[in-house]
């Protein structure tokens, strides 16, 4: 069976365009196209699509929000936030908000479809073009030890060096040791990209991200 | 020497005094000069026509007796000489023959080696002054003495004489007086408004309006002083009114033309890279040389999608709209790799401000970095975000060489501090503050504030 699709864009042409991907795919059916935001939240709740793709810059309600009520509302529906824009905090914002995916306006067709299948099976879906220097997916990064994973993952939460410190009981040195260690691992070059190459990678799961 | 007002007025006030003083002082030891010769020749002239007059009744074979005094040129006897004085005739040894009233005094006064003919001036033992003449009658067996009473002739006079140092203590004393006004409502007020308007900040601070002390010249100083300070700060107000509205039309029209290239060539062009790729789907150019134009096409499409991006995000980029901490988060990242230095950002959670706010912080923030790696040559700088007592502060700290810092907007503009300068006056539209810490050699330390709710209060 085919993944059931909705499409939200704003701009009638990039919309023509996937909309052109997207029907080129013989798994993935195109059920719905919204042109603002209130729309695709509108036509989410009526169609109840598989996977929706949402722009984020959209009048009336942006993508991020609409991703934020429909985690909020409970629908069952997998998000990839839709942008032309490279901004790794549009990422970060949409993963916190619900979203399961991220893809640039530009990539090429089998990437979107790509992205499509892996949220359509609960997977996580960034583009690699936003998500780190490092492009491939295949490439596995050196392990990363347990202790780097924890300050990891509490450093993506939010907290500071030094409270990070005091919650493991180790110095704030060790803490930015233990950070530097893991942007070489993972091959990025601050806090946001070594949190979505991580995402990416597999090293932390979107959950305890947002724990 | 300075001329001090004090000074000026002293001389000013003395001179003439000690003038007039000195020339009254002449004028009165002259006129008793004058006097004293007047009374000498009216004693001279007396006793000896008094003399001759003695003479002349001995000659006639008169003796003396008082009948004598009935006769009208020695009734001076009787009543005294026409001038306060007296007159007397004496024999050789001094005792009185006859006199008129008053001349008891004689018997202090009268020395035998005194001069004959000659007036002089005499005192008695209680100090009052007497002009003595002596003339001889009758083959010098007896004198003629005639005297004046200066104290009766000249009494108030004299007595004035006498007052004249007090007179010249009183004059000095009421001199040196006159200047308790002209300290009180001259210099003192004028003191004052020297070091007010010394350390007055012009353009925020206004001198107090009037000094109801001070002499009225002064009290019109203070009132132009005053219209100065207000014409000063009204000046300032409307500069920065200026600026408010240019940095305000500058920031919308920047958003409104990121926003243009967004909604416009950034998905126009992206629609194009679009439709090459379905073209290139469809039709099978595997042996098609012609589809490195195509090629071609999408790669430069693909490039002008990145520069138009590039363009957004150097004009107003969209992201500042995901909230403080993303917007902060994702230039520090972007600066950080511009730069090549570490930058790291700390914003409080869920910390929801106004747009204005978060423009107006993220744009300090850039500034910050700027300036922290370009003049400090820092490599490493951290930023913090947190709301403290109704205030959000941001604090950018880098590990760079630090300069002097200096609080003054329009000094620090001078110095080519521009972007302090501009990072002041964004603040400061929002009724904030930037406070700097800097040392050479030890970094800089920038703290700024903003009031939390100002976008409320301006709705």
């Amino acid at each position: 069976m085919a993944v059931r699709v909705l499409l939200a864009d704003d701009h009638p042409l990039t919309r023509a365009g996937l909309k052109s991907y997207l029907d080129s795919e013989k798994e993935i059916e195109l059920v719905g196209e919204a042109e603002d935001g209130q729309r695709a939240l509108e036509m989410i709740r009526e169609l109840e699509p598989d996977v929706a793709l949402l722009d984020i810059r959209m009048p009336k309600m942006d993508g991020v929000t609409v991703a934020r009520m429909i985690k909020e509302s409970g629908i069952n529906v997998n998000l990839i936030m839709l942008t032309s824009y490279d901004a790794q905090q549009y990422v970060l914002a949409s993963l916190r908000n619900g979203a399961k995916g991220f893809i640039l306006k530009t990539a090429p067709p089998e990437e979107l479809a790509r992205a499509i299948m892996v949220v359509s099976k609960g997977g996580l879906f960034l583009d690699s073009e936003v998500a780190g220097a490092v492009g491939e997916d295949e490439l596995m990064p050196e392990t990363i030890s347990a202790r780097e994973r924890e300050v990891l993952l509490l450093a993506a939460r939010g907290f500071s060096s030094k409270e990070v410190a005091s919650k493991l009981f180790i110095s704030e040195r060790t803490v930015q040791t233990h950070l530097a260690s893991i942007y070489d691992k993972l091959g990025a070059r601050n806090k946001t990209e070594s949190l979505l190459l991580a995402l990416k990678y597999g090293v932390v799961t979107l959950e305890e991200l947002l724990e | 020497m300075k001329k001090h007002l004090l000074l000026v007025f002293f001389i000013a006030t003395v001179f003439p005094v000690v003038a007039a003083l000195s020339i009254a002082a002449a004028g009165l030891f002259h006129h008793e000069k004058a006097m004293e010769r007047v009374a000498r020749s009216y004693a001279e002239d007396l006793v000896e026509n008094i003399a001759y007059r003695l003479e002349r009744e001995s000659f006639l074979g008169r003796r003396f007796s008082l009948g004598m005094f009935s006769s009208r040129q020695l009734g001076i006897f009787s009543w005294g000489p026409s001038i306060p004085g007296w007159i007397a005739v004496v024999s050789s040894d001094g005792t009185i023959l006859f006199s008129s009233p008053g001349a008891e005094s004689l018997k202090y006064l009268w020395s035998p080696d005194m001069p004959v003919g000659r007036a002089a001036e005499v005192y008695d033992p209680e100090g009052k002054k007497y002009t003595i003449a002596v003339y001889p009658s009758s083959d010098g067996d007896i004198f003629v003495v005639g005297a004046v009473a200066w104290e009766k002739l000249l009494g108030p006079m004299i007595r004035f004489n006498h007052l004249w140092i007090f007179l010249v203590i009183i004059v000095f004393v009421a001199a040196l007086s006159s200047f308790l006004p002209l300290w009180y409502w001259v210099v003192i007020p004028l003191k004052k408004v020297v070091s007010e308007i010394s350390s007055l900040k012009w353009g925020s601070e206004r001198p107090v309006r009037d000094d109801i002390r001070a002499v009225n010249e002064i009290r019109s100083l203070r009132q132009v002083l005053y219209d100065l300070s207000n014409t000063s700060i009204e000046r300032n107000e409307l500069r920065s009114r200026y600026i408010n509205d240019i940095v305000k039309v500058q920031e919308e029209e920047k958003a409104r033309i990121a926003r243009e290239i967004h909604d416009g060539p950034l998905q126009t062009i992206t629609a194009l890279i679009q439709q090459i790729r379905l073209f290139k789907r469809k039709v099978d150019l595997s042996d098609n040389r012609s589809s490195e134009h195509l090629d071609i096409a999408e790669e430069a499409a693909r490039n002008t999608v990145r520069e138009l991006r590039g363009l957004c995000d150097e004009l107003s980029p969209p992201w500042i709209d995901l909230g403080i901490e993303h917007a902060l988060t994702e230039l520090a990242n972007r600066l950080s790799r511009y730069f090549n230095i570490n930058v790291n950002v700390d914003v409080e959670d869920d910390l929801v401000l106004s747009r204005e706010s978060i423009v107006t912080l993220f744009r300090v923030f850039q500034e910050g970095v700027n300036n922290a790696s370009r003049h400090g040559k820092a490599s490493n700088v951290n930023g913090s975000v947190f709301s403290d007592n109704g205030d959000i502060k941001m604090e950018i700290v880098d590990d760079g060489e630090g300069f002097e810092p200096e609080a003054d907007l329009e000094k620090l503009r001078l110095k080519g501090h521009r972007g302090l300068a501009n990072m002041m006056e964004r603040l400061h539209l929002l009724g904030g503050q930037l406070h700097v810490e800097s040392f050479p050699g030890r970094g800089t330390r920038l703290t700024c504030s903003i009031p939390f709710n100002k976008r409320s209060q301006d709705e």
